[in-house]
């Protein structure tokens, strides 16, 4: 009960600081889940975040199987909320501010901010979980290789996914 | 549900084109909004869009339609992972998936940051944010509270430039 308490109250206070989404978020949830609270070793950490990334659905699923581990169903359930909900309400009131703002700079202003505090948040978070989860420079040269390709192709990430995929399996990561 | 590698674009299609709930501009005035705010970007679209029909109640039934599917999938997945781990196709195939799942969160946020790039002051903020949470090991919070006052003050200059 105590781990699900500390998981819901921990995962509700990283929702208000994720700017950039749950990926500026994963090098926060690394650190909870592995480095202080040892509810899964860096290996499931990684393994859980490709599964999120290659099942259908939102990113955040990283966040659901981290809950899921720790107290099974209920677990995954109460970490997707405690990630969702105090965001949900902030948007909710914010997005109406935004929107109703009179002078056309502020909301600029507001936009721009936190628009480069996300893009800081994002790259420092791929950096620092590159280092956690590739371990050999053929793994960190298909990461650099897929940012090429999805910077200037317009493929569907599912096709690098299943690429990444296929290469792993045939052991060449 | 069917939001392989994203929900987005697909959320774009049904909401604008398919259902017309609502209009083009409107759905991006909304995602900018979205995608700048803390918190999971998808779930915050979510609310906007569920709270423009139905107020609370709509934004808390596109979260629980947006959600309850992909949760019952990746725990089926999960309890599959438990049980074939350890064959080294499995852990291989998870291998080349997180690399590849890291390049596309770095090339999310080169493509994002490529609109910065017409205010260049602006990337003093983002290299404190990368140096402050990857080299310094700040908190996340930290780090959003002492960049934001820069963040905020070049802001308003790029605004009213």
């Amino acid at each position: 009960m105590s781990a699900l308490l500390s998981l819901f109250l921990k995962f509700s206070a990283f929702s208000l600081i994720a700017f950039g989404g749950i990926n500026a978020l994963l090098p926060v949830l690394f650190d909870l889940s592995v480095t202080q609270e040892h509810w899964i070793s860096s290996q499931t950490f990684a393994d859980y975040f490709a599964i999120a990334q290659a099942a259908p659905g939102p990113n955040l699923m990283t966040v659901t199987l981290i809950g899921w581990h720790v107290s099974g169903i209920i677990g995954a359930v109460v970490a997707t909320l405690a990630i969702c909900w105090p965001s949900s309400i902030m948007i909710y009131f914010l997005q109406r501010y935004i929107t109703n703002m009179q002078d056309p700079r502020k909301q600029k202003t507001v936009q721009f901010a936190a628009g480069a505090l996300a893009v800081g948040l994002v790259l420092a978070s791929a950096w620092q979980i590159a280092l956690q989860i590739n371990h050999s420079y053929a793994a960190y040269t298909l990461s650099i290789v897929t940012i090429a390709v999805a910077m200037f192709t317009r493929w569907h990430p599912l096709y690098l996914i299943a690429i990444g995929a296929a290469l792993g399996v045939l052991g060449l990561v | 549900m069917s939001g392989f590698g994203g929900v987005l674009p697909w959320a774009r299609r049904t909401i604008v084109e398919q259902e017309q709930w609502i209009s083009s501009e409107e759905f991006s005035a909304m995602l900018g909004i979205c995608q700048i705010v803390p918190g999971p970007n998808i779930v915050n679209l979510a609310v906007c869009v569920g709270s423009r029909f139905a107020g609370i109640r709509g934004a808390i039934a596109s979260i629980l339609g947006l959600m309850l599917g992909p949760i019952a999938i990746v725990i089926l997945l999960g309890i599959l992972y438990e049980h074939y781990s350890y064959m080294a196709v499995v852990q291989g195939m998870l291998r080349g998936v997180s690399a590849v799942g890291v390049g596309l969160i770095a090339s999310t946020g080169f493509k994002m940051m490529r609109s910065e790039l017409n205010f260049p002051s602006m990337l003093i903020v983002i290299i404190f944010t990368i140096l402050g949470a990857s080299y310094f090991h700040f908190g996340l919070g930290w780090v959003v509270l002492l960049a934001s006052p820069l963040a905020l003050y070049l802001a308003w200059k790029k605004a009213t430039k």
